[in-house]
């Protein structure tokens, strides 16, 4: 979804170049709210119906290179969503919670990008968790793109990399993920 | 589920490059669509709030990136066996994926070395490319 590169404000354009290599959120890791656990597995596998037994079943997974129910590798970035407030959340333009700091995010929609729109995914694994462990997330930006059009409308593509490590610190993947910031096109 | 558990792993001896994974077509309704953004607790209201999704100029609510990851790997390990164990997964994501339009997945393996595998994916619907992507498996068991 490249886009043709249009103008910025001088002004806007450095402040977004002041972006980069900034934490999102206050910097401190994001701590799963809770450890990684069967019940949530359970909700997960179901909503894709992944029969993968490594999951679910015991005496599968025992006796597995996994050597007990691991977590679905893919699972890494739901531990550490935040829970959401419901009430507001259209309000909020879909943050989930009110945010305590100001999401770096922020000027993006003060500035009229207000739609988010995510473009490409890219996670490294590890090693899989077990049930029990919980897992904690630090997010740096790294890169933000020029003004570009895009078929949904204009607006500025940006990258950040999320580390997830378990209890001890060691990371057990990583994740490189990009968004589009955009002024929505005019709804139809 | 409907299906039964997958109990055998394949052999990386016994696969080539340019082998073809099994087609695996999901029938998007928006039950799946706000089953999958719930389960990976993504509450963003343009994946189940049809309303909000208009008003950010979109036709419908459409599948959320951390289902498009989940589908992923489930089509991956569907293949390769339980005991696959996914290292790398990078996707892209191209045309949106709105309810009533199926997704069908299709993959064919890149590479092979040492017990890793490197299988290209694919999502198409209606509308094109939802999904290009590629998963490396380790499959050196033992």
């Amino acid at each position: 979804m490249n886009g043709e590169t249009i103008g910025d404000s001088q002004d806007f354009a450095q402040r977004l170049t002041a972006l980069v290599g900034r934490p999102m959120g206050s910097g401190k890791a994001t701590v799963a709210p809770d450890p990684v656990n069967q019940p949530m597995i359970r909700h997960w596998v179901a909503a894709f119906e992944d029969t993968n037994p490594v999951y679910t079943d015991a005496l599968f997974a025992n006796t597995s290179r996994f050597g007990g129910i691991v977590a679905p590798p893919l699972m890494l970035q739901t531990w550490t969503m935040a829970t959401p407030m419901i009430t507001g959340i259209g309000a909020r333009g879909g943050a989930p919670v009110a945010t305590e700091t100001t999401s770096p995010l922020a000027m993006f929609d003060e500035a009229g990008f207000i739609g988010t729109l995510a473009s490409n995914s890219e996670f490294e694994i590890e090693r899989y968790l077990k049930v029990g462990e919980v897992v904690s997330a630090t997010t740096v930006i790294e890169v933000i793109s020029e003004e570009k059009q895009t078929r949904i409308g204009r607006g500025h593509f940006v990258t950040w990399v999320t580390t997830y490590v378990d209890d001890a610190g060691d990371v057990v993947g990583t994740q490189r993920f990009t968004i589009l910031k955009f002024k929505p096109a005019v709804a139809q | 589920m409907t299906s039964t558990s997958r109990t055998e792993t394949l052999n990386w001896n016994d696969i080539q490059v340019g082998d073809v994974l099994p087609t695996l077509v999901i029938d998007v309704t928006a039950t799946v669509i706000v089953a999958g953004a719930i389960a990976t607790r993504d509450f963003m209201p343009v994946h189940h709030d049809r309303d909000f999704a208009n008003a950010q100029g979109s036709p419908d609510i459409f599948m959320n990136i951390l289902s498009d990851t989940a589908y992923c790997s489930r089509y991956l390990t569907d293949w390769a066996g339980p005991e696959a164990m996914i290292k790398r997964l990078s996707i892209r994501l191209g045309v949106p994926t709105f309810p009533g339009s199926p997704l069908s997945y299709t993959g064919v393996v890149t590479a092979v070395s040492r017990g890793i595998v490197e299988v290209e994916i694919r999502a198409r619907n209606n509308l094109g490319d939802h999904v290009t992507g590629v998963g490396v498996l380790d499959l050196a068991l033992g």
